[in-house]
Order: C-alpha cells, then structure tokens, then sequence
C-alpha cells in the first residue's frame, strides 16, 4: 500500500522579465521547470531515497512533500490526503502536519539560535496540543533527548554548545516530537563529517525500525543512500529519470545518467 | 549577570580606555540629571525664586547686588546656570531617550513586517523610508512639530512640548532601525528553523516576533546608542532654534541660544557652560556607540 | 631517495586566547616528494586546513606558527613565505565563488598572475593564459568574460589555471571539489591529476573525503586533533590501516558495494576534542576501543613512519 504517492508532481518557476520589458524586446515568458512530471510511491515503514546533483529539483519535491511548496501541477499525498489542498480546513491543515515532519541538511541553520534545546523541542509539542502542562512537557522532552542519544541536562543549552552531529541530533528529536509518521530527510547528513555521519544514519535506522517510520530519504551522496534505502530514484534536471532498489541500480543501472552518477561516484580502494 | 562580568565583552570594555571613559562621562551625566533635585542649589524653573538683580553674575564671584555666589553664574533672569545645567540635562536626556525608544519599537516592528512579508507592503513601507530619509531629519522633526503645534490650542503648547517633541524625534529617526532590520529579516527568513517552525503550523506573526524578532536585534543597540546622541543634538537643535522646550523649563539647547545672545557683550558663561555639558553628552555617547559598534561586530569566523 | 621538495619539520600553529593557548596544529611532521600527489586527511577541526595555510605563512594574528621549521627545495621558508607564494607554491581554495574577483575578467586576473611571476611582454603573458585556458579545458575566446558567467566547476577550472600560470613546485589544493557536484568533482580530479603529473607538479590535496584520496593520492596522512595519526601509501592506509582511528574512520565511510546493503555503518564512539579539551596522551585514547594503559599518560610518536600508535611499539608484551 503507497503511503506517500507523488503523481505528475511539477514545480514551474516564472523567470519572464516584467512585461514591459517584453514588450519592448519581444522575448516570450521563460520558465524554469525545478521538477518535471515525476512519480513515484513509497510502502509505509520502508526509506525511498531521491537522489540527484544540484538542480535536480530533489529539494524541491521535498519542500513540496511537507506542504512548504505548492506543485504547479500534480500532487503528492499522504495517505491519499494531499497537504497542499486549498481547500483544507486549519485544523485539518495542523493535523496533517503533525504526521508529516522534516530533518534539513544545516545544522547551523535549523535551529534557533538565540532558544535553547528545551524549548526548541516544547514548542511543536505545544503547537500541536500534544500534551498539557509544563512539568508533562518537560518530561516529554527529556524522553526525546535521550532517545536521540542525549542527555536530559542538555534541553537547558543553547545550540551553539553543540557540536554538527548533536545539532542534526537535536534536529531529528524536534522532527520526532510530534509523533509522525512520515521524515522528509533532506542531505541530514551532507554537512557532516564522516564518523558523524555513520551515527547519525545509523540513529535514523534504529529510530525508523521504532517508530515505524516511512522516510523520504533526499541526497546526493549515493553512497549514502546504499546503507539507508529500500528504494532509490535518480532525478535529472527535474525528471525522474531511473528506479529501482539499491542493488538492481548498483549492479546494473538502465540509464547513462545513472552510470556516469556511479562512475563520477569516488570509490574507496 | 555574573556570566556578563565574565564574559569577553566585559573583559574588552575595561581594556578600553574609549569605552570606559565614556561610558562614566555618560553614567556621571546621568545620575547628575537624575538626582538634580538633590545637588541643585536652586531650582530653576521656579520664577518666584529668582531674583533679577542676581543677573549676570560671573562664575565663583560674589555678586555685586546680593553677594550670592553662583558655580557657574547666573543668566539674564538671574537663574543659577548649574542648577538650570542639571535640570536641562534632565530634559534633554529624557527626551532623547523617549524618542529612541520610540524610533526603535517602530523602526523594529516595520523592519519586521517588511522583510518577512514582502510584496507590495514591503515595497510601502521601504518607500516611504526613502521619502522620509531625502529629508534631512531636523527639517522632518520640525514639519511634525510644526504640525501638532498647529493642531493643538495654545494653552496646552507649552505642557505638551516636551510630547511633541519627543514625537517629532522619534519619528523622524525610525528609518535606519527599520532597513537593518528589514535585511538581518530577509536573511533569516531563508534559514531552515523557519521553515521547521512553519512546519508546526505557527502563523505570520508568531514566526516573527518569536522566532525572528530574537534574531535581528543585535545591530539594534548599537543604532540606538547612535541615535541617541543624534536625538540629543536634534532636541538641542530644535530647543536653539525656539521651537524646542521653552524657556520656562529650559534644555540646554534653550540655554545655549540665550549664551548666544550674550557672548559678545562679555556674558560667555551663559554660553560656554551649556555648551560644554552638551558636547561632553553627545560625544560621549557617539564614541561609546562606536566602540559598541566594533566590539558586537560578528568578527567570529 | 631523492630529496623531498617540501619537509615539515615539528610545527605548531597556536592561537592565543583568554583561557591559554589553544594548539590547531601540534608539532606535526611531514614530506612532499616532488611529483607526487599528498593527500591529508582529516575531519572539521583536524587542523588540516591550518596546515596549508602555516606552509604559506597564511595565518592572521591571534593564530601563528608557533614552533618548527619549513623547508621549501633544500632552503628555509618560514620565516618569510611571501616571496614563494603564488609564485614557487600555489594554492587553490574550496569555493570557487569567492577564489576569482567578481569584477575582474578571468582572463586580466591570468594575465595579471603570469606577470607577476615571470618577466615577458603583456602579448606574451595573453598568449600563455590562452594556452593555460586550453589546457584546463575552458573555450579561450573566454578571457574575456566575466567569473559569473561560468558555472562552479567552470569556475574551479579557472582557479587552477591560476594556481598553475606561474609554474609552481608545489600546489595546496585546500578541499578543491568540495562545493562540486559528483560528477564534476570526477573532472577536476582527472585534470588536476594529469595536470600535475605531466608538469611533474606537486600537490598537498586536503580533504575530508576518503574516495578523493583514495582516487587521487599517491601518499595519504590522517590528521586528527592536529596531529599527524597515520601517514602511508593510499593503498597501505586505506586498506590495512594501522591506527586505530584510521580503521575507524574507513569503516564508517559508506561505499557502493554491493555487499553492504541495509547494514549498520562502523561508527566510532564519540566526537573529536575541542582544541580546549584535547585528552592527554593519545589525544584519541577516548574513543579507542584497543586502547592500553599507556595511551591514557604519555602521547605517541611516529612509529615506523607509518602511524602514532603506541599499539605498534615492539617492545609491547606479547601480541
């Protein structure tokens, strides 16, 4: 059973000069299309990595998968409920976001800087009426801290005592709070060194094995996504150009673009 | 507050002559202006206390009518020129504070809405900012004093001028809050916490005040401290020029306009005392803002 | 043995600050040959970007260069590297972005460069930054045109024909293909590589990542908290690692194999030391999982040449 189906999912960006100028030097409207036309579906419990190099609108699918981007055409849903719905009441809204949440590539950037741990974790906890009450919460984010492989006494600290690795794990315990069942991944680890990395992978593993959770698993490390997928689409300037499971891609890859992504890939000795 | 005395800031501000020697001029200022009431010898905006004959008398000298010896002299009315220092700096602080906090929350707030907003209301209040800053801000503060002196009936002109004074000030110093703000907004709107916080379902305002707002005030103290010591010279300016507060309840901008009256007839106490308070104030306050400036840069890598 | 082209002898890169001094770099030790290509090694804060940076005397106050001796073809450099940079050393930076000055045409910023350093004539120096352009496969109609009309990895290009004008012994390639995409990092590689070696060119290519070195290094040195862990062949260090650290940080490195689907990654316990809290002795011991007693107390040499592993000492007790 699809839980997350993209269907003819497309982002189209207007990029056209102001009209007046086209007029004057008769150049038609120019678009730029981030994702074309692309379909896919990811089982419940399992990891679909979408992997592409820059400007393959792999980000873009992502920010549309959460409901932080509306698709020009096409729709990706959720359980057959699509988040970007106009139609959508507000609560109906909030709880759809509540199953869906997203761990993002900085760790610099994802977290506030000027609020500490405590409160970073409390707040979709509190926008989401989760649980009442101050000392309930409190609890609830030391539950969160430790299952991400920290401590309780860290939710009185501010970000930067962190380091890269314990911020993305901060990331990935605001992702949990709200009890999803869905994590957009997106490059959670590209900014991390190498040993940080394979213990944030694997603390993502152990967390969907859990929790049962479905991940839309973005990067552009193939190497990665060989430890991390059940499933693997290879997007190119917007189009989804390959899928299949990490084995069948590795050992015999069906397009040219996908072989010269394996062959550019640095191997290891 | 003992992490701030702990703290590198701390530890550049006593190895900085500038910084220390300022900030006490500015700290001495304040506190003589704040307990006048205790170190004025005379009150000088009370008119039954002064007595005429004690006019003109120069500085540390007995004068010739009364035998009265006044630290700083007298003026033309005979009001004891320390005591109308003290209680001028009152006014002069007073108002520039009121009006700095007043550009600020302003300036903070469209800043705000502009930068994350966008669109066409962005494209407003920006242009509006342009407008406003073509204008020197003496002349700006003087069209909206202007403005509600005309609005207002003439017995209330005199009480409400410190008010209006104030307002006109404050709005004519919002601009360089907002556009700061407006730019540290637009770079923080792109940052993934904002987007997790749109996530959890936070609406426009929310993300603003709660999760921006925390995040562009740093080059806010430093405009403010700025600002103040133009807020300073903008009162005493306007104070010099006669449209400022009168003087009945003199700042030392209206001190120093009657000094000027009377420098060249031999009087130059009138002048030099006044004069001498506000330079010391307003330098003060510049040369702490710069050194606040340099030091809150984020020069960390 | 031929003798090397650069040696590092015992340096130390401090940075002075309230609570003490903070070492960034800790009496590291090590060679270039000429014509071949070094790779260090390292993750944030290893220190490795610091020591590009000592050799060229790169590093602004409060940090510096606090002990040792840099030897450049048989002379002493460190006292005043300015007259070799650019000129005899050259080096290319991460973002190519910020390498090239926005405002300048690539081909005034060549020129430029190549009279700097050598004596001929401005046709002279156009031609020669025509043939350089060629030889890193950019159009040299081009020298006229401006860094923002080309793309990253055009742009990387570009940089290393301005690292390679003047004709240096010796490029330091700080994490040049870091803000590359895949399959354009694969291209700069093969260039740099071919590049260098017909030139008989040196180069110390720092990086995080193993596949470059193990693609592109013929000699590798692992840094860790400023110190030199392991220096070896590629081959030796990334196949038969001896320092633990090392072990760890190639086991953890994900590889396309098809072998290692849905497995758990190696992780190594633990996060590098802050430069404030760097452990005594073995500044890894932490994290070891084959630690001895002796790594607690004193720090390790280079043993063998290979790693600073008090575990290769031969006099241990037993095997």
């Amino acid at each position: 059973m699809s839980f997350i189906t993209a269907k003819n999912l497309t982002r189209r960006y207007d990029l056209s000069d102001p009209w007046i100028v086209r007029q004057l030097t008769f150049r038609p409207k120019r678009f730029l299309t981030a994702v074309n036309d692309v379909s896919f579906s990811v089982e419940k419990g399992t990891t679909y990595a979408l992997v592409g190099e820059s400007g393959s609108g792999k980000s873009t699918i992502a920010k549309m998968a959460v409901g932080l981007l509306a698709p020009s055409a096409g729709t990706i849903t959720l359980d057959n409920h699509n988040l970007n719905d106009p139609n959508l009441s507000p609560q109906n809204q909030q709880a759809m976001r509540r199953r869906i949440q997203m761990v993002f590539q900085s760790p610099y950037a994802s977290l506030n800087p000027r609020w500490r741990v405590g409160d970073i974790l409390a707040e979709p906890i509190q926008s989401f009426d989760l649980i009442q009450g101050a000392k309930n919460q409190a609890k609830r984010v030391d539950e969160l801290l430790e299952q991400v492989g920290l401590s309780p006494s860290d939710a009185k600290k501010y970000p930067h005592e962190f380091s890269g690795g314990q911020r993305q794990r901060i990331s990935i315990a605001r992702a949990l709070s709200s009890q999803p069942e869905v994590i957009i991944c997106d490059e959670p680890t590209s900014a991390l060194d190498v040993s940080v990395q394979a213990q944030v992978l694997n603390l993502l593993k152990s967390l969907q094995k859990e929790f049962s959770l479905t991940y839309l698993f973005i990067t552009h490390d193939l190497a990665v996504v060989s430890s991390v997928a059940n499933r693997i689409g290879v997007l190119n300037k917007g189009a989804l150009v390959e899928e299949a499971s990490p084995k069948e891609l590795f050992t015999n890859p069906k397009q040219d673009y996908t072989r010269m992504l394996l062959n550019a890939a640095p191997k290891m000795l | 507050m003992k992490r701030f005395f702990a703290s590198d800031f701390f530890y550049d501000f006593m190895r900085s002559p500038v910084a220390l020697v300022s900030f006490l001029i500015v700290l001495f200022l304040i506190l003589s202006a704040v307990f006048a009431g205790v170190l004025a010898p005379t009150n000088p905006f009370d008119a039954a206390s002064l007595n005429l004959m004690n006019g003109f008398t120069p500085p540390m000298e007995p004068n010739l009518f009364t035998g009265d010896v006044f630290w700083m002299g007298t003026d033309d009315q005979g009001r004891d020129l320390f005591s109308a220092i003290l209680y001028g700096l009152r006014i002069s602080l007073f108002v520039g504070a009121m009006a700095v906090a007043l550009a600020t929350v302003m300036g903070v707030l469209l800043g705000l809405i502009a930068g994350y907003m966008g669109g066409w209301l962005d494209n407003l209040i920006m242009r509006f900012a342009d407008i406003q800053m073509t204008f020197p801000s003496i002349l700006v503060a003087m069209l909206i004093f202007g403005v509600a002196r005309g609005i207002l009936p003439p017995e209330l002109r005199d009480e409400m001028a410190i008010t209006v004074l104030i307002v006109s000030i404050g709005l004519s110093e919002w601009v360089p809050f907002a556009r700061t703000v407006r730019g540290s907004t637009l770079v923080e709107k792109e940052k993934e916490y904002i987007a997790a916080a749109r996530l959890i379902g936070l609406n426009r305002w929310q993300i603003m005040i709660r999760h921006i707002l925390p995040n562009v005030l740093n080059p806010v103290l430093v405009i403010a401290t700025i600002t103040l010591a133009l807020a300073i010279i903008a009162e005493a300016t306007l104070s010099f020029l006669g449209v400022g507060a009168p003087r009945t309840e003199p700042s030392l901008g209206t001190l120093i306009r009657v000094g000027q009256d009377f420098l060249f007839s031999g009087e130059w106490w009138i002048l030099l005392f006044p004069a001498s308070t506000l330079l010391a104030l307003a330098l003060s306050v510049n040369l702490f803002g710069d050194w606040l400036r340099d030091k809150l840069n984020p020069r960390l890598k | 043995m031929t003798q090397p082209l650069l040696e590092v002898k015992n340096i130390s890169v401090e940075f002075k600050t309230r609570g003490g001094a903070l070492k960034a770099v800790d009496d590291l030790s090590i060679d270039v040959q000429p014509g071949e290509i070094l790779g260090l090694v390292g993750e944030s804060g290893a220190g490795k970007s610091m020591m590009g940076a000592a050799i060229l005397g790169l590093i602004d106050p409060p940090g510096r260069l606090s002990n040792g001796e840099i030897w450049f073809k048989g002379r002493r450099i460190d006292q005043n590297p300015e007259t070799l940079r650019g000129c005899e050393i050259s080096m290319i930076f991460q973002d190519p972005l910020v390498s090239l000055n926005p405002l300048k045409k690539i081909g005034d910023q060549l020129v430029e460069t190549i009279l700097r350093h050598k004596q001929m004539s401005r046709a002279q120096a156009i031609d020669r930054a025509r043939k350089g352009l060629i030889e890193v496969g950019i159009d040299p109609e081009r020298l006229n045109a401006y860094p923002h009309t080309f793309s990253g990895g055009m742009r990387q290009r570009v940089v290393i024909a301005l690292a390679l004008a003047p004709e240096p012994s010796l490029i330091i390639a700080d994490e040049p293909t870091t803000a590359l995409d895949v399959s354009v990092q694969a291209q700069i590689l093969e260039l740099l590589k071919k590049l260098c070696r017909g030139r008989g060119t040196s180069i110390i290519l720092i990086t995080h990542d193993m596949g470059v070195i193990s693609e592109t290094a013929d000699r590798v040195g692992v840094l860790y908290a400023g110190r030199l862990a392991e220096i070896g062949s590629t081959n030796q260090v990334l196949r038969s690692s001896k320092h633990p650290y090392t072990q760890g940080l190639v086991a953890s490195t994900p590889k396309i194999d098809p072998s290692s689907f849905g497995q758990s990654l190696y992780q190594i316990p633990g996060s590098m030391p802050k430069l404030d809290a760097i452990p005594t002795g073995c500044a890894f011991h932490p994290r070891c999982t084959q630690g001895i007693k002796k790594c607690s107390q004193e720090r390790p040499p280079m043993m063998k040449n290979t790693a600073a592993c008090w575990l290769l000492e031969e006099t241990r007790q037993g095997i």
